[in-house]
């Protein structure tokens, strides 16, 4: 058999000719069209905020286009230094490390770290899909879904290593004090009251999906803003190991390299 | 005992069925010895495909897989995942760098490597649904419900093109390696056929190549794996084509080439 139809006929899609930007406002001087005389991010001169605001709150401009407010902006940054170091044992902090000792380009070691911890394992992975849970389940008492919580059913509400994440529960505590008038992040903090004691609970990346939707970010911006925000720690380790020998890397003896048999029939 | 007694039997160890090099003993390859039964034996993508799914293909198999490999990446920098290659290559990136920026980009439930997911679950799942009795014609019917009377069936209806170009070439490089029509992709012929009766609408070679690994006996999750790299080719060319003119060469923009629908110039607030 074959197909009949393989001729190949546009179908007249129309592609822009133009970018456009509701961001970025950049005005040339005249002896230059591809050089910049004037940037505005979102209608503010870029060097008025160089002069006059914080690093997050430009990225929160940025992002949600417009400055926040005291209290938003208090919440971002506590949530940014709440996940600012995922740890030396996370895997995107490992792999930070191997890119360090083995003298990868410097210029790969975020992507590679950032890479990895776009893992589903206490990382950036699956929080697209916890924000926008969230912010449906929200709307009735988390006491509803207790049942779904132990099963396993929440995006990120789950164990790590085999026990309720303990050091996200100190987290969610030490962060009520911002964020518990979120109605979002009431919502998990509640939810955690009922399941931490049997054993599931929220992670890292539900604490942050929850305060990203308190604070009117879109679930496809979620990934991109915890990558961010751990990326500091992730790159402070790989940078510790750019200056060791190769042999400050793990690298498991034979004994403990295990090669089980192969299922493929040779 | 403790609920993190799982990971003990990994702590300080490396425990894997895929192989490894024990120095001084040499190389395994899922049960294969590299370097006397793979090197100069097996071609590179067979041994791809083995270390992808754990089975040493036949060698006709793995030509099939790298000439559709060939077709579904071209030099083209206008195409998504080749842009990113031809802007890192215009902004002196690397090499390594740009291709594998490259290859991230593809990861796009939009074009790229996670259609074939999808494409090799709609395939197997067309083929027990009609196995059980169901017609082709119902079959479509009730995926086109899912869309709200769109004919979105994964596998068919190519983006920006009609038709597709690379059917015909992949038929011909199956016959001459001596492959013949099996369930899925008759299935997939005939769920063509009805698709274009009724909506003018015809198979994509994801479609194509869904249904041709489904008869192999690939799942969706190895063919994904076998195809990681697909995109590979165009867009290391894309980026040496770009690397070699004038520095951000490539899609120069001018501030007026950019349409600003921002707020007006704003003073910071007090």
């Amino acid at each position: 058999m074959t197909s009949s139809f393989s001729e190949v006929k546009s179908r007249g899609d129309k592609f822009s000719t133009k970018l456009e930007t509701k961001i970025t406002f950049e005005q040339a001087p005249e002896h230059n069209p591809y050089h910049v005389q004037q940037q505005l991010i979102h209608g503010y001169d870029h060097l008025d905020l160089v002069e006059n605001c914080q690093f997050l709150d430009v990225l929160f401009l940025l992002l949600r286009g417009n400055l926040p407010s005291k209290q938003e902006s208090k919440l971002f940054n506590k949530l940014a230094i709440a996940i600012i170091n995922p740890g030396l044992r996370h895997p995107s902090a490992q792999a930070s490390i191997i890119a360090g000792v083995g003298k990868s380009d410097t210029v790969n070691i975020l992507p590679i770290t950032l890479g990895v911890f776009g893992g589903q394992l206490d990382g950036a992975g699956n929080i697209e899909e916890t924000l926008r849970y969230l912010r449906k389940a929200a709307r009735k008492p988390a006491a509803d879904f207790v049942e779904q919580a132990l099963n396993h059913e929440i995006p990120s509400v789950t164990q790590l290593y085999g026990d309720a994440d303990t050091y996200a529960n100190i987290l969610l505590d030490t962060l009520k004090t911002y964020a518990g008038t979120g109605k979002i992040f009431a919502w998990i903090y509640q939810l955690q009251f009922y399941i931490y004691p049997k054993n599931v609970g929220i992670t890292k990346t539900t604490i942050t999906a929850a305060i990203l939707a308190d604070l009117g970010f879109q679930p496809r911006a979620a990934a991109s803003i915890m990558q961010l925000f751990s990326a500091p720690g992730l790159l402070a380790h790989g940078l510790e190991y750019s200056n060791k020998p190769l042999t400050s890397m793990l690298f498991e003896t034979d004994d403990n390299y295990i090669i089980e048999e192969s299922s493929d029939v040779k | 005992m403790s609920n993190s007694a799982p990971w003990e039997q990994y702590h300080g160890k490396v425990i894997t069925s895929r192989g490894g090099w024990k120095i001084g003993q040499g190389v395994k390859c899922c049960g294969y010895d590299m370097m006397t039964e793979l090197v100069g034996k097996a071609s590179y993508m067979q041994v791809v495909m083995l270390n992808a799914t754990g089975r040493l293909p036949s060698r006709a198999l793995a030509d099939w897989v790298e000439a559709i490999h060939i077709c579904l990446s071209w030099p083209d920098p206008r195409i998504w995942c080749n842009r990113i290659g031809a802007l890192a290559g215009t902004s002196r990136t690397s090499s390594v760098a740009a291709t594998s920026l490259g290859l991230l980009a593809a990861e796009s439930n939009s074009y790229g490597i996670k259609p074939l997911i999808s494409g090799v679950e709609f395939i197997q799942h067309a083929w027990q649904q009609v196995a059980s009795g169901m017609s082709v014609e119902d079959f479509i019917q009730e995926e086109v419900k899912k869309y709200g009377g769109k004919p979105f069936l994964m596998g068919y209806i190519r983006p920006i093109a009609k038709g597709d170009e690379r059917i015909p070439a992949m038929e011909l490089v199956s016959k001459n390696l001596g492959f013949s029509t099996g369930k899925h992709l008759a299935l997939a012929y005939n769920i063509e056929k009805a698709l274009n009766k009724q909506y003018g609408e015809t198979m994509n070679v994801n479609g194509y190549v869904s249904a041709f690994l489904s008869d192999q006996g690939y799942s969706p999750q190895e063919v994904y794996r076998i195809f990681s790299f697909v995109v590979v080719s165009g867009v290391t060319a894309c980026f040496s084509d770009t690397e070699q003119r004038i520095e951000g060469g490539f899609s120069p923009l001018k501030t007026s080439d950019i349409s600003y629908k921002g707020p007006a110039h704003r003073k910071l607030p007090i």
